[in-house]
């Protein structure tokens, strides 16, 4: 996305920005002091939390441009021109993640008011680092707290999501490798019958 | 009063459309600082300029003789250089203990210091590594020793537009490095005080010795006679203690809602023990 310069205030206040959400380009009308997840829980992009307000928690987590930030600690307007996924970009209640099915079955889950920034967390380590030790896992969760487990399940629900994440790109390394090989053999049939056309 | 964000693309762009900014213009980096300061967003201010997305200010490189850190690089991205490993200990150290993953995705080592916090632990390990500070406005450079670029709380020497372009750390071999860091929460947040060291051994020898203290003066201090002290001794028992005996005395700390003066004095010495006895072969 091609940054504007200078984006101008309108006469109450609020600025236009240009972002892209979960893949949906788009707008967004939002005032100076608020910040980025409040302007994405104003769209409806609610399930990015809000716990503390102060960047201790990590309820806020998103990606923003694939890396967590604190949607608390960024002001929405600094969010121009940025890539953001949030919680709803991963996957749906039919159709989830892996790693949000990791965290089901591992248990991880009580209140819930964590996991979403804990997910997105677990999302970018497992982007930069597919099989986390014990020791990375819970330095990449560092910042989320977690009010109701005591951190066990979610370490394991990590390890989980590091599987099935793998065994995930497995299958569609596959399904790449096989749609290749039909590409192949349906351009070597469309030429041998070209030449055959050619020798008749 | 009309307000407007401006996000250059480049330092050219930037420095070409000041003279049209309005007059009370400001920068912002990650905004972690700024947005702590009415913790809603922005403060009023007629004009933001948004430096996150300048690719020059992101910039680390290995120089001749140093090693340049531009000041929009986010902390995060610092342990990915090998030579920031070799000639900057004291900072990765910093880093490790800096906030969460997510808050060092977005900090700076500029706003770090542009903030100007005695308790900023980037800048207080930067000020261990005896770095510059490089200033930038338009075409002009100006470049001063870190530990002078404060000359208070919330003040440095930062003139109006001036930017912080970046940070050079002369290259020591053989460079070790500690940052201990006392808070209410293990790894987190502000510190009620920490200690930076940077050193360099022969066996049980001292060649070379930097400390820096964070939280316990008016600026991010360098603890000028404890490194003299150091460098140079044998690191004996004896050493340790007379270290940090002598930082307890160059440390001028207040009790604020964070901690207590006699507090962060004692543990100013307790913690540059702790750093002196981990370099002990
Ligand atoms: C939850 C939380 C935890 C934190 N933990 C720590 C911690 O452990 N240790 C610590 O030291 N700090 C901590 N901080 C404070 C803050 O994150 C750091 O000071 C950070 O380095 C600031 O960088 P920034 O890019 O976000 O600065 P910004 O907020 O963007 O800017 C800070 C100031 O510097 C100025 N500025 C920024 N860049 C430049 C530039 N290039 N040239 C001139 N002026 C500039 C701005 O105008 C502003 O006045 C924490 C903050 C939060 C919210
Ligand atoms: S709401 Fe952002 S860190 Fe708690
Ligand atoms: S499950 Fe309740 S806060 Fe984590």
């Amino acid at each position: 996305m091609k940054n504007e310069e200078i984006i101008h205030a309108d006469e109450d206040g609020f600025f236009t920005i240009a972002l892209n959400v979960n893949g949906e380009l788009g707008h967004m009308i939002v005032s100076r002091n608020e910040t980025l997840v409040e302007a994405l829980r104003h769209y409806g992009w609610k399930g990015t939390k809000k716990g503390c307000d102060t960047g201790d928690c990590g309820s806020c987590t998103v990606l923003f441009n694939n890396k967590p930030v604190l949607g608390c600690m960024m002001p929405a307007v600094a969010a121009h021109g940025g890539n953001i996924t949030t919680i709803e970009g991963l996957g749906t209640v039919r159709n989830p993640h892996p790693i949000q099915q990791a965290f089901v079955e591992a248990g991880a889950v009580q209140c819930g008011f964590c996991i979403p920034g804990m997910i997105l967390s677990t999302k970018a380590l497992l982007d930069k680092n597919p099989e986390p030790s014990e020791a990375d896992i819970r330095k990449a969760l560092d910042g989320n707290l977690c009010r109701c487990t005591g951190y066990v399940t979610q370490v394991q629900a990590v390890r989980i999501a590091a599987k099935k994440v793998k065994a995930m790109k497995k299958q569609q390394e596959k399904l790449a490798a096989k749609e290749l090989a039909a590409e192949k053999r349906k351009a070597a049939r469309k030429t041998a019958k070209k030449a055959a056309k050619k020798n008749k | 009063m009309s307000e407007i964000i401006f996000k250059p693309c480049s330092l050219k762009e930037m420095w070409e459309e000041m003279p049209n900014l309005p007059e009370s213009r400001k920068y912002m980096a990650g905004g972690t600082d700024i947005v702590t300061v009415e913790n809603a967003g922005f403060p009023s201010s007629e004009c933001w300029i948004d430096i996150s997305d300048i690719p020059e200010l992101a910039t680390v490189k290995e120089e001749k003789d140093h090693v340049f850190i531009g000041a929009g690089v986010k902390l995060n991205d610092l342990e990915t250089y090998p030579f920031i490993k070799k000639y900057c200990p004291a900072l990765l150290a910093a880093v490790h203990d800096f906030a969460s993953p997510s808050l060092r995705n977005m900090a700076t080592l500029g706003g770090n210091a542009g903030n100007a916090s005695p308790c900023a632990d980037g800048v207080c390990a930067l000020v261990s590594l005896e770095a510059a500070i490089v200033l930038r406005k338009g075409n002009a450079e100006r470049k001063m020793p870190l530990r002078d670029f404060f000359t208070g709380p919330k003040r440095t020497k930062l003139e109006k537009d001036e930017l912080i372009y970046g940070f050079e750390i002369p290259k020591k071999e053989n460079l070790l490095g500690q940052y201990f860091k006392l808070g209410p929460r293990a790894f987190f947040g502000i510190s009620k005080v920490a200690v930076a060291l940077s050193a360099a051994m022969e066996g049980n020898k001292v060649k070379y010795a930097s400390v820096a203290i964070a939280s316990v003066a008016p600026v991010p201090l360098y603890a000028a006679k404890t490194s003299e002290y150091l460098t140079g001794k044998e690191l004996t028992e004896d050493t340790i203690l007379k270290a940090a005996d002598i930082a307890r005395g160059e440390v001028s700390p207040i009790t604020d809602a964070r901690s207590e003066a006699d507090y962060r004095r004692d543990m100013s010495g307790i913690l540059l023990e702790r750093a002196l006895r981990s370099f002990l072969n």
